[in-house]
């Protein structure tokens, strides 16, 4: 007797649970959406508090140490939350409203999800560790910040076990290989993407909270604190946005290689508008970002051109990327280009739809300006002129801003991709409707009997 | 019974040992006498070398014990290689079936220079990171990178020799992407194709390149490498100039005047001709050296024996299903091309791009002329640096995920 079977012959009252298709989803939508948020700032929190610990215990910077235990008892608090919702989701919502989804899912990555587990364990362990013990810690700097990579490797385990589930979802393959399905065509560009992206996504929370403290603290003191961590999110914050244009324009081209449905529908279709917006939020990243740049430095009492020229080039790159395709170079052109077709029709490998031709130039002007700006901005801040405490109003501002629309763009580029999927969950596989009226495997459902659809034995399927 | 004491017993080591110690000590010093052997030796190893990072300093002996490696399972390669487009696979088939270790030499051969690369890219890191390109050894920094490119053409006219399905269509691949280079791009695709066609030249000409023509430059290259090292001495890192920023005029002419060999370096920036802190090449830095050298060519014999080197399918140039994939150190390069629309894929990809990065990566000294060696003071170079790593090794997993999936 297959597992869902058993399911259905056992527990008939568990099948549906009296909530619509439509409510489901948007349960499930919140709360993956908050969760994406705390794992990214775990994830990418990790890396940044490994480099400053181990860069304020090389560099016997004090400011850097502290700012280390103030992250650590950050991350401590978020992960504790962080993962309250993913258990919530993963134990109520997925086993209660999605189960043929979820069964499917857990068979198929069955290993994959074995490893997220045993990492999980890691950094729970490696993590409370860290914070518990930080004072003692002190007294053997090399273990601690060995501890603190241990803990970013392994969370960087648990986020690269999902993204094979994540990418699974978009592209699965039609193979009973587990290794073709674990190394699927959008597994790495997505990999690569939140990595960078999770980094960066941390980067901008502390400078969010920077911005809150130059704006909100009364002493001094914290003022000056807040405008240092400020300073500090920021250049993770941009430093790793800038690889993010480069590995999105390989996602999107494996997209469109191997789920063209999807690919049109973010590209072309309904979610482009949501994908346009999307990149209007990544030009004020980059802009305000650039601005904060350039103000800090002459409020050190510098001046600096370069900055001035990259908020310049900047801001018309924004104003670029924020043009609506049908003004000029419409998609007429886009057509006329033949890039509206995939590229076995004899279009152009470009996988970018309504983004092309003027926002594909716009994005590589932000690229450069942004590698020379934070260039500039840092050998400013070497050259020592800055005096931490100095920000005002319009840096605190800034910093916000750019905390606010990192965030706004991680959910929405959560919500682009799993959208981009319906009306399937697993790609071909899996569909939405079906997952609130289970049926026993004898009716038209998925592949849900006998082994999974990638044909794992589980100790289930040799039953009698 | 008691044992002997000390003395007594190195008196009878002496004893027993005069009727060969006495011989070989009299022809030591005949021979000696003779070729200064003592003196090139002290020459060669008593110099002074940076105290603190030693065992990342040892990345450069390293490189050398592994080209030495090649060079020496290169000559037993060739011992039964023939470079013959109709008896080159058969006879690489013959080595690694039937020749009493064949396959494990063609693996050492293989994986040597797979690990040869890394280590040159690890060395060439550890050099850019702590700023040991500047004054006086840019010049050193310009032989290394031509080493390193001379190395890269080593391992793709490598990839070429076995004449199988990878080596033809990887032949194919680099004699078409030549054609591109402006005016000359048909002349040199016919140099080195030995015709306007891939036929039996092309491999011979690819043969003489690896064995004859990119040797006999890296060889002097290497020379003069390590004259240049020699001459300035090792810079090491940040780490071995601590404090002299801040420290007193008197105290860096006492620093300077009381230097060992091969310090102080000139021309340098104040502070940084002679480390802080010195130790002796031998044994010490000999030992750490001697020690990493060691554990790679395990690494390489161990990866020989287990992994060893893949043989295709002998070429056959009529298979057009043949789906040809790069070797991993030029997957940034297959992912950089198929980046750009086809017409400039080529032009951009393989010529304008990597040639910028080429000339940029040979310029470091000249463009980061900056006193300092700290990498965090020296933004202008490690940021750029750091994103071009990242852009190559993003490029290499997307390539890698790329060809998976064809």
């Amino acid at each position: 007797m297959s597992f869902p079977t058993l399911i259905a012959a056992t527990s008939p009252h568990l099948v549906r649970v009296p909530i619509s298709t439509g409510v489901a989803t948007a349960l499930v939508a919140l709360l993956m959406l908050a969760h994406i948020q705390f794992a990214a700032f775990q994830q990418g929190g990790y890396i940044i508090l490994a480099v400053t610990d181990f860069l304020g215990w090389k560099r016997k910077d004090e400011r850097q140490t502290r700012f280390s235990k103030h992250l650590v008892t950050a991350l401590g608090a978020t992960f504790a939350f962080g993962s309250a919702l993913a258990i919530f989701s993963v134990l109520i919502l997925f086993l209660g409203l999605w189960s043929q989804f979820f069964v499917e899912l857990v068979r198929i990555m069955f290993w994959p999800l074995v490893v997220e587990g045993i990492a999980f364990v890691g950094e729970i362990a490696c993590l409370y560790t860290v914070y518990s013990q930080w004072d003692r810690l002190a007294n053997v700097r090399s273990l601690r910040v060995g501890l603190e990579l241990l803990l970013s490797i392994n969370a960087s385990i648990q986020m690269l076990a999902i993204d094979v589930v994540a990418s699974y979802m978009l592209t699965p393959r039609p193979s009973n290989s587990l290794a073709l399905n674990l190394l699927n065509p959008t597994e790495i560009p997505l990999e690569l993407h939140r990595f960078v992206g999770n980094i960066a996504f941390a980067g901008a929370m502390i400078a969010l909270v920077g911005g809150l403290r130059i704006l909100f603290s009364r002493s001094p003191e914290k003022r000056a604190y807040g405008d240092w961590i400020g300073h500090y999110g920021l250049i993770y914050a941009i430093g790793f946005t800038i690889a993010q244009p480069l590995i999105g324009w390989e996602y999107a081209k494996e997209i469109q290689l191997h789920a063209y449905a999807s690919w049109y529908s973010m590209m072309l279709g309904g979610l482009s508008v949501a994908f346009l917006f999307q990149v209007f939020l990544l030009g004020a990243i980059f802009t305000v970002g650039i601005f904060y740049l350039w103000r800090r430095v002459k409020l050190g009492g510098s001046r600096s051109p370069t900055l001035a020229i990259c908020t310049a080039l900047s801001f018309a790159s924004w104003l670029l990327i924020s043009t609506p395709s049908s003004l000029a170079w419409s998609y007429e052109d886009v057509v006329g280009a033949n890039a509206n077709v995939p590229i076995w029709q004899g279009g152009l490998e470009i996988p970018w739809g309504q983004m092309i031709p003027f926002k594909l130039v716009a994005l590589i002007t932000f690229t450069g300006v942004a590698i020379v700006a934070v260039t500039a901005y840092l050998r400013h801040v070497n050259k020592g002129s800055m005096r931490w405490g100095d920000a005002g109003r319009a840096q605190g501002a800034a910093l916000i801003t750019v905390g606010i629309a990192v965030s706004l763009i991680m959910a929405l580029m959560g919500y682009i991709r799993e959208d981009s999927r319906a009306p399937f969950l697993i790609t071909n596989k899996v569909l939405i409707n079906q997952q609130q009226n289970f049926t026993p495997p004898s009716s038209t459902g998925p592949s849900m009997n006998g082994t999974s659809s990638v044909g794992i034995i589980m100790p289930w399927d040799a039953g009698p | 019974m008691s044992s002997p004491s000390q003395p007594a017993r190195s008196a009878l080591v002496a004893k027993l040992t005069r009727p060969v110690a006495r011989p070989m000590a009299a022809t030591y010093r005949w021979v000696d006498e003779r070729m200064g052997i003592s003196d090139l030796t002290h020459q060669l190893l008593y110099e002074a070398v940076p105290r603190r990072g030693a065992w990342a300093y040892s990345l450069g002996s390293a490189t050398l014990i592994i080209i030495v490696l090649q060079i020496v399972t290169g000559i037993f390669l060739l011992w039964t290689y023939v470079p013959s487009t109709t008896e080159a696979w058969e006879s690489l088939n013959y080595i690694e079936h039937h020749d009493e270790f064949g396959a494990i030499v063609r693996g050492m051969h293989l994986w040597g220079a797979y690990v040869l690369l890394i280590i040159i890219g690890l060395h060439m890191i550890r050099t850019f990171v702590s700023g040991s390109y500047k004054k006086p050894r840019e010049l050193n920094w310009i032989v290394g990178v031509l080493l390193f490119l001379m190395v890269l053409g080593l391992g793709i006219t490598g990839a070429m020799l076995p004449w199988d399905q990878a080596a033809y269509w990887t032949a194919v691949v680099v004699t078409h992407v030549v054609d591109y280079i402006p005016f000359f791009g048909n002349w040199v695709q016919e140099i080195l194709r030995g015709g306007p066609q891939m036929g039996p030249e092309t491999l011979t000409r690819f043969f003489a390149i690896h064995i004859w023509l990119l040797p006999a430059l890296l060889v002097p290259l290497i020379g003069l490498h390590l004259i240049l090292l020699r001459r300035h001495g090792e810079h090491g890192s940040w780490v071995n100039y601590e404090g002299v920023e801040t420290e007193s005029e008197e105290v860096r002419k006492e620093r300077m005047s009381s230097a060992e060999y091969p310090y102080p370096a000139v021309p340098s920036d104040p502070g940084y001709a002679v480390p802080v802190d010195l130790d002796d090449f031998f044994p010490s830095q000999v030992f750490k050296d001697a020690l990493v050298s060691f554990a790679l060519v395990v690494i390489i014999f161990v990866m020989a024996v287990v992994v060893g080197a893949p043989l295709e399918r002998a070429a056959n140039p009529a298979a057009l299903n043949y789906v040809p994939t790069p070797e991993w150190f030029f997957l940034p390069l297959d992912q950089l091309l198929v980046q750009f629309p086809q017409a400039w894929m080529i032009p951009v990809g393989v010529f304008v791009l990597p040639g910028i990065g080429t000339t940029l990566l040979i310029l470091v000294p000249f463009l980061d002329r900056s006193p300092d060696r700290e990498p965090w003071r020296r933004p202008e170079v490690m940021v750029p640096a750091l994103f071009a790593v990242l852009f190559l090794v993003f490029e290499a997993l997307l390539a890698v995920n790329r060809l998976f999936n064809l």
